[in-house]
């Protein structure tokens, strides 16, 4: 338990000293705003700034989080994590120290944005709705920081790693309906924002900010809050479950993953960084 | 008395390639012992391979009497490692570094504070505490890292070549760490290094080229046994001596104008330098070093460069 505690505590110590990406971990988020609610602005959202702002709430809580794999990453090269690895503590405390801090920072961020939002546009009627909306941060941040571990776990080389994190990164937040209405997508996209994860996480989080629990599965696809597959509607209370599974899945898997990773292949030379992932 | 590290017939192959070949040997308490060859040799391999890092291919590993693959865990509680490259966590303190080693080590929060003082004091490190390691230079995290490997009071201390990349007026004080460990706290003290010089501080030396182990003695007895000292003669007349060691049967080779004679012979040697010692210009002895036990043995010099 003290692991998982020390690492968490880490975790968060780097997130406070890193002042230049915390600055820009806001501005981003707002230009979005600015940019995709002028774009978008239609008659059947009442509330363009909230609705872009959950959005982008949401994405930053899952980029934030899936970073998790490059801090990893970089703790393998650092030679961070030889070290905790020749130590007596139990790798699977290492694993939940590592997601825990990560969920905790994505959240933080989240919540930065929800209150410099609570300004700009978004109001609450209900005291429950904070409460809810941190609930969800917390959880999907867990979620998708198994999703980075996970990935860090399956790294050999870690110059590819970046690419092939922005690859999959964009278009998972770019066909989650955050930025871009569903319903504007061209057809083969919206197929592929329906296997999107976060085209769930996203409805549901929104649902909630929005106080829109109250609505019918009908009036929730009309505001995009619901995913109507064919006729099919997944609704957010569906999504949210979808999510945990996705969830419980990756948090197995990378928790696996990490005992059993061989980190005998991991040499380093100082001189050639990329020799580590070969 | 059992030995602390004790290995027999450890394999460790990847695919096709052994990199370590049936190698057995053993390091009593409190001594310390090194291990002597050039990059490749195999090495780091075998000093992973006894911190629990790499799995054995075969043979059997122990460390205080626990078994490497089966006991990590006790394995990994009784050691403490100073790896080649920088383990320790550039954005955090010296400070905050030991801290988290303390709780991946599981020692007691009250003695916490204690040990920190103690190791820092070791490594004269005390001052700067609250430093960020980023911030810190080559040699001082070195200092940092062995510190880090003591808090926890390990038994065997391993460090894979703890010295290499630092000016020598480290590398002397890191030594100077060295050998005070070994005296007051009676920690054994297993490395590798590629300095000649370094090996002979040591109690023991095991030379390991291309995956075996090809000596494994004191540095005294190997010195003994593979060096000899020679003499280098300078002479106004060069046919005469030259003569001269033909006739009283000694080998020599001529070299930027001096003949480097072995001085096994000496009497023949003392001979030849009295019946030519009008026209002797310079004479030098030089003793036997490390770097010609290394020759000897494995007929390369240990790093290209020497």
């Amino acid at each position: 338990m003290n692991t998982v505690l020390a690492l968490w505590i880490r975790g968060l110590k780097a997130f406070i000293r890193n002042k230049t990406g915390l600055i820009f971990s806001l501005i981003f988020p707002f230009f979005f705003v600015y940019v995709f609610g002028a774009i978008f602005k239609n008659d059947f959202i009442e509330n363009p700034i909230a609705y872009m702002l959950s959005g982008v709430i949401i994405t930053t809580v899952f980029e934030s989080s899936l970073n998790l794999a490059s801090s990893t990453v970089d703790d393998m090269v650092s030679g961070f994590m030889k070290e905790v690895l020749v130590s007596p503590a139990k790798r699977i405390a290492v694993a939940m120290g590592q997601i825990l801090s990560a969920a905790t920072v994505s959240t933080l961020q989240g919540i930065l944005i929800l209150v410099i939002g609570l300004f700009i546009g978004i109001k609450f009627t209900h005291w429950t709705t904070p409460l809810y909306i941190l609930i969800s941060m917390i959880s999907i941040g867990i979620v998708f920081s198994g999703v980075g571990l996970f990935m860090a776990t399956k790294v050999r080389n870690g110059q590819t790693f970046q690419i092939v994190k922005t690859a999959v990164t964009m278009p998972l937040t770019f066909l989650s309906g955050a930025y871009i209405p569903l319903s504007m997508l061209p057809g083969t996209l919206r197929y592929v924002a329906y296997i999107n994860p976060m085209t769930y996480a996203t409805a549901f989080f929104r649902m909630i900010v929005l106080e829109k629990t109250n609505l019918s599965a009908v009036e929730l696809v009309k505001e995009g809050l619901a995913i109507d597959i064919n006729g099919f509607i997944v609704t957010p209370v569906m999504s949210f479950a979808l999510i945990l599974i996705i969830g419980l899945v990756f948090l197995l898997l990378s928790t696996i993953s990490f005992v059993k990773t061989d980190f005998s292949r991991l040499n380093r030379s100082a001189t050639d960084a990329n020799a580590l992932w070969g | 008395m059992t030995p602390i590290i004790e290995v027999k017939n450890f394999t460790k192959r990847y695919g096709d390639f052994t990199a370590v070949n049936d190698i057995s040997f053993s390091v009593e308490e409190g001594t310390i012992f090194a291990f002597l060859g050039p990059n490749g040799a195999g090495k780091s391999t075998t000093i992973n391979t006894l911190c629990t890092i790499f799995e054995k291919t075969s043979g059997t590993l122990f460390i205080d009497g626990k078994d490497v693959t089966d006991q990590k865990s006790e394995v990994r509680a009784a050691i403490g490692v100073v790896f080649q490259d920088s383990t320790l966590d550039a954005k955090m303190t010296i400070e905050e570094n030991l801290k988290m080693h303390c709780v991946f080590y599981h020692i007691p929060k009250k003695e916490v504070e204690e040990r920190i003082q103690f190791v820092l004091k070791l490594v004269d490190l005390l001052g700067e505490r609250k430093k960020p390691v980023g911030a810190l230079s080559g040699g001082m995290k070195r200092r940092v890292e062995i510190a880090r490997g003591l808090i926890h009071y390990p038994k065997v201390l391993f460090l894979d070549e703890p010295t290499t990349g630092l000016d020598p007026q480290t590398r002397a004080h890191i030594w100077e760490y060295i050998i005070k460990l070994q005296k007051e706290r009676n920690i054994t003290i297993f490395l590798t290094t590629h300095y000649m010089e370094e090996a002979e501080i040591c109690n023991k030396i095991a030379i390991i080229d291309g995956g075996t182990i090809v000596a494994h003695d004191t540095p005294y007895a190997l010195k003994k046994m593979y060096t000899k000292d020679k003499a280098y003669i300078a002479t106004k007349d060069e046919t005469k001596l030259e003569q001269l060691l033909v006739q009283y049967d000694l080998e020599y080779v001529k070299k930027d104008g001096y003949y480097k004679v072995e001085a096994e012979n000496l009497d023949r040697l003392l001979q030849v330098l009295s019946i030519h010692k009008e026209d002797i210009t310079n004479i030098e002895i030089r003793k036997g070093t490390f770097n010609d036990v290394f020759l000897e043995i494995t007929g390369k010099k240990i790093r290209e460069e020497d």
